[in-house]
């Protein structure tokens, strides 16, 4: 089985963010990033399906030196090889223009069997860019997943969905397909020093907008379907009634307040 | 025109339904637009006849056998075929396992942009400017849709009070034909509970949260018995749950489940960032803690600082009262 596994970096979670003179996002100059931590558990999930199954596992990210890092981090996990989208072309770009270069070069490398993803970024956050993809290749794909299940001789793959309400969904779907995967499905590995000094010889492309026949239009800031007005702190004003009197009183006054003024009970 | 693609369950609506619909209809008025409710299902007349009662304009059904189960495949061909005869200004769906499983692919089906995860909306000249979160909601992000639309948006489950949806309209309802072009590639094996006792957070309307405050598991009885007399779902705090007086799955916050309920109780809980992501966003948060420094006052709406193993006894005894009276 051919798996892609992709990986988007994000700034280190201990990251001090702050925003930038525009507005637009943060200043990501002199950040560390590190594979968003969906990712880690979908990476995993891709190596254990290898272990098990058999065939390769192909990491793929978009960016600068902080694709690169995230990409080599992958090897070093044990991924087999990398590409890396790198091009200016690509700054800027939104879940859709990213969605639309993967798919380019997801066809550009023959395809895969199966294509996962995290279930959402953590700067972002959004949970877009993996079901676009799916869409893009013309994949079957689903969402929010906590157990997979493949059945590369029957071209099927069985993959349980988290939902509201602490239910489980099991569905399947006929491969290739996209898998977005949740948080907590398994404990992701460490990469070990073989592992980083393997790394090393293991083969990593560099593709730009160009090599995947990407119009002008469709790449980065030009292919983005929204722009970004604004980014901002939300305002936390401290609006705190402090409700006072003995413990009776208080709570006496706490219940009056959510039933008449809050309306919350 | 406004279109809301509503969720449904046991031929009712789902809560985020209404949530769906409020923004809707404050949208509506904003930019002078009417609301249309989308139902997908098979045999959907109770449903419609519930979205009848809302103050909406028109409600359209698209009816098919293979659409008693959503799957993305079949809402993607049939809202594609309905959204490009009609051309609304902006489809609502819910940031939902559902809505986020298909809005995606239905975007890029119609090439139009996808704004995902919505908490807020504002017009700007003519411009419909949308308000999501990102970094853990540490911070906002306002959006402008790109081109014409229509524009996709999924709203954030508790971004809107779903108990302010305005009633008393006379919709009619108008079936959509539906064509499909053969059975859809993802099947739905099974449904199970995912585990026993799993504390469902997300959907729960009160939740009652307590921390560290609390002193030891045993302790945490006293928030077990205010959540029974409130109704609410019972959650915690990282440190609660590193020191195993609670499962993981109770966990509220960046590094647990992020929550946005109409009542927030922060029992015993001082207020750390990583908490914070995961609750700030509720309708009314009460936090109870002995300390009045405690970070968790600057997000609370109410408070009381006092000795919690006082006042949460006290608090349970009022509501159970209540029920006893009622």
């Amino acid at each position: 089985m051919k798996i892609i596994s992709c990986i988007k970096p994000v700034p280190d979670p201990a990251s001090r963010l702050v925003i930038n003179e525009s507005k637009t996002w943060i200043k990501d100059h002199d950040l560390t990033f590190v594979a968003s931590e969906a990712d880690n558990y979908a990476l995993e999930e891709a190596l254990r399906l290898k272990e098990k199954h058999s065939g390769e596992v192909v990491v793929i990210s978009m960016g600068g030196e902080e694709a690169a890092r995230v990409l080599r981090s992958g090897l070093a996990m044990g991924a087999d090889r990398a590409i890396h989208l790198l091009d200016v072309k690509f700054k800027g770009g939104d879940e859709f223009a990213t969605a639309e270069a993967l798919a380019k070069a997801i066809q550009k490398d023959g395809g895969a069997d199966l294509i996962l993803t995290g279930v959402q970024s953590d700067d972002l956050g959004t949970g877009m860019t993996g079901v676009m993809l799916a869409e893009f290749l013309g994949s079957a794909h689903a969402t929010v997943i906590v157990g997979v299940e493949a059945n590369p001789e029957g071209k099927t793959i069985r993959a349980k969905r988290e939902l509201e309400g602490g239910i489980n969904e099991t569905v399947e779907l006929p491969l290739p397909a996209l898998l977005t995967i949740q948080f907590g499905i398994n404990q992701p590995r460490y990469a070990s020093l073989k592992g980083i000094m393997a790394a090393k010889k293991k083969e990593l492309k560099v593709w730009g907008a160009s090599d995947l026949g990407l119009a002008d239009d469709h790449v980065g800031r030009a292919g983005a379907m929204y722009e970004v007005k604004e980014v901002l702190i939300p305002e936390r004003k401290s609006r705190v009634e402090i409700l006072t009197g003995t413990p009776e009183e208080a709570v006496a006054k706490l219940v009056e307040k959510l039933r008449k003024e809050a309306k919350v009970v | 025109m406004i279109y809301v693609l509503t969720e449904h369950k046991d031929n009712k609506l789902k809560p985020i339904t209404n949530e769906l619909l409020v923004f809707a209809q404050r949208a509506g008025r904003e930019f002078n637009q009417p609301v249309t409710a989308v139902v997908l299902g098979n045999n959907v007349g109770a449903v419609a006849d519930e979205l009848k009662s809302k103050k909406i304009d028109r409600v359209v059904t698209a009816e098919h056998q293979d659409l008693a189960e959503y799957s993305p495949d079949a809402y993607v061909s049939v809202l594609s075929s309905l959204l490009n005869s009609e051309k609304p200004f902006l489809v609502i769906a819910g940031h939902t396992t559902q809505g986020y499983d298909f809005a995606p692919r239905l975007a890029v089906a119609l090439r139009k942009p996808l704004i995902a995860g919505c908490v807020d909306f504002e017009k700007i000249g003519d411009r419909l400017i949308l308000t999501r979160q990102i970094f853990n909601a540490k911070m906002n992000m306002k959006t402008a849709a790109r081109g014409d639309g229509p524009y996709l948006a999924t709203a954030s489950p508790g971004a809107f009070p779903g108990d302010d949806v305005e009633s008393g309209g006379s919709a009619q309802i108008v079936a959509h034909p539906v064509q499909l072009q053969g059975p859809p590639r993802r099947k739905v094996i099974e449904r199970a509970e995912a585990q026993k006792g799993q504390a469902d957070l997300t959907t729960a309307p009160i939740i009652i949260s307590g921390g560290r405050g609390l002193k030891q598991k045993e302790n945490f009885q006293i928030i077990f018995e205010l959540a029974k007399a409130v109704g609410g779902a019972v959650g915690a705090s990282r440190p609660v749950v590193d020191a195993e007086w609670l499962p993981r799955e109770y966990q509220i916050g960046s590094s647990g489940q992020t929550v946005s309920p109409k009542l927030y109780f922060a029992i015993g809980i001082s207020g750390a960032i990583q908490h914070l992501v995961g609750m700030q966003t509720a309708r009314c948060i009460v936090a109870i803690n002995k300390d009045a420094e405690a970070p968790i006052f600057k997000v609370a709406h109410y408070g009381i600082v006092d000795d919690l193993f006082k006042v949460v006894p006290a608090l349970t005894r009022i509501f159970n009262d209540l029920k006893a009276g009622s």
